[in-house]
């Protein structure tokens, strides 16, 4: 199946990706001159949406098969849904232990892209707003790290260090990410003191999302991994190379 | 604003809560929070706008709480509670702050309303073909989803593995049965809709895709309009006729002509929506009573 040759990266697309990198630190600097105080939280959304345009467009770039693309759609259907489903019981959402799932079975690249589309059209459904950046950066990023943690084998698919990986990553990247945007938010300031205290006020909610993610994984990892590798075997689809 | 061109409305919500996240000008902030309640209300009605204050109150209390307990800048000091120095500008910059989210998150409703996914969808499926795909099947798929796991869910009640009876074990073993039907089902049906996209042709050249919406005379007026006023703002604000600095403290632009033109043009790009959709009903309502 043609589905497991990687293609190269179009000319447009890498002039693409270093144009943007390119523009980051000039939106820093933009900030710094901003007259007056606020827009450092503006600043960061753009910077945020600027990093994750790169991995977008390697994906766009290298022309994803429609097999490999429903695949990641499947995932993100899956993950949806099940923020939907467990949305009344508020910080137990299923979404990162999905991402995690798609990360190991899928790889880096479309874990990344399974985690940022995740994020971003849940929240067709529960509402966009200043979050979504953040939310969609701190998921994508779980989901790469998830690929190149466990894909290539560095460690072994098994129960405990996917829940532990999931556990942490829900309580450190996805709460972290999450609190930042939050300080950013309602202070619009860079302030130490105020950070602390947020991250303080936000360190239950993480840990209810953490102990959420390691038992989602403990239930879902084992065979939803199993039946991915099933259905790329059996149809010859993104293979191992 | 529901009929207009997506690409259009997209801009106009990014350079208001844009503006409104950047500029903490104390008029320009009531100007941005007061029509987008307005439109909230016009748009959702008041019964979903009690659910976003649900969100919206908490934390517009924690960041005018935190800000002037954690944020010692500005030389007026209101209290001193031990080592701690509240200031006067830090209290009213934490108020600002609190009325800045406000606006945003109201805007954003608003958003979420007009910019639908399909609006979205269109407007970036020329840059981004792959992810905008992704976008508009997984939507396809969910409701696809949630009946399909009805289907299973009766099947499986109809060999005697009921989630509604039996032990608590029992229940949760023929849930994650039913999740696990479910799970290889949806990945087989999507190798299945793989396939018949190929079959179709699915990334091959020249393939055009079918869009709803046209950039007509109307839209090109309305946008050249509010692009006059959104540069009129950005000019006013380059060129300091309208400032506000909190800290060390608090200095505003002083009360002159220009500067009151510049509110002016940043009130009607803030009602524009409104006006706009206000003067359609009443041109509808007007014309369906002549018949």
């Amino acid at each position: 199946m043609d589905a497991s040759t990687k293609t190269r990266l179009p000319l447009k697309t890498i002039v693409a990706i270093i144009v943007i990198v390119l523009c980051i630190p000039l939106i820093l600097g933009l900030g710094v001159l901003l007259p007056g105080e606020g827009g450092i939280y503006a600043i960061s959304a753009i910077v945020i949406v600027l990093v994750m345009l790169p991995f977008m467009l390697a994906f766009e770039g290298r022309r994803p098969q429609a097999r490999e693309l429903v695949l990641i759609t499947v995932m993100i259907a899956l993950a949806v849904a099940g923020r939907a489903a467990f949305f009344m019981v508020p910080q137990f959402k299923p979404m990162v232990a999905l991402v995690i799932i798609a990360g190991v079975a899928l790889g880096a690249e479309s874990g990344f892209v399974t985690g940022s589309l995740s994020a971003f059209i849940s929240n067709f459904i529960f509402g966009q707003g200043p979050w979504t950046p953040w939310q969609m950066f701190a998921l994508g990023l779980i989901g790469f790290l998830a690929g190149l943690i466990f894909s290539k084998g560095r460690l072994p698919v098994k129960r405990l260090p996917l829940c532990l990986f999931g556990g942490l990553s829900a309580l450190l990247i996805y709460g972290l990410f999450m609190d930042t945007s939050s300080v950013l938010l309602m202070t619009n300031l860079l302030s130490g003191q105020s950070a602390v205290a947020i991250y303080l006020a936000g360190l239950p909610f993480n840990a209810v999302h953490a102990v959420a993610t390691v038992l989602f994984l403990a239930f879902l990892a084992p065979f939803m991994i199993e039946k991915l590798e099933r259905v790329r075997s059996k149809y010859g689809l993104l293979g191992n190379q | 604003m529901r009929n207009l061109h997506p690409a259009i409305s997209f801009s106009y919500f990014a350079f208001v809560i844009l503006i409104t996240v950047v500029f903490m000008h104390p008029v320009t902030l009531c100007i941005s929070l007061i029509s987008a309640l307005l439109y909230a209300i016009y748009l959702n009605g008041i019964k979903s706008l009690r659910l976003t204050l649900l969100v919206l109150v908490p934390m517009m209390l924690l960041a005018a709480i935190i800000n002037p307990l954690f944020n010692h800048l500005g030389n007026t000091v209101l209290i001193t509670v031990g080592s701690l120095q509240i200031t006067l500008e830090s209290t009213l910059y934490g108020l600002s702050t609190a009325g800045m989210l406000a606006a945003v998150i109201l805007w954003f409703s608003c958003y979420n309303k007009i910019m639908t996914s399909d609006k979205f969808t269109y407007l970036f499926g020329k840059i981004i073909p792959s992810v905008s795909l992704i976008i508009s099947m997984t939507l396809r798929f969910i409701p696809r989803y949630l009946s399909q796991m009805k289907k299973i869910t009766y099947a499986q009640q109809a060999i005697g593995r009921d989630l509604n009876s039996g032990h608590l074990i029992d229940r949760i073993r023929s849930g994650g049965d039913i999740l696990s039907i479910m799970v290889t089902w949806a990945l087989e049906n999507g190798v299945d809709t793989a396939d018949s996209m190929r079959s179709r042709g699915y990334g091959l050249k020249g393939r055009s895709s079918y869009s709803l919406y046209k950039l007509d005379s109307r839209d090109k007026l309305l946008a050249a309009f509010s692009l006059y006023l959104a540069i009129m703002v950005i000019v006013g604000i380059a060129l300091r006729l309208i400032s506000i600095s909190y800290f060390p403290w608090i200095t505003l632009n002083p009360f002159s002509i220009p500067a009151l033109l510049i509110y002016l043009a940043f009130l009607l790009l803030c009602l524009f929506p409104l006006l706009l959709d206000g003067f359609e009903e009443l041109k509808w309502r007007s014309s369906r009573s002549r018949i």
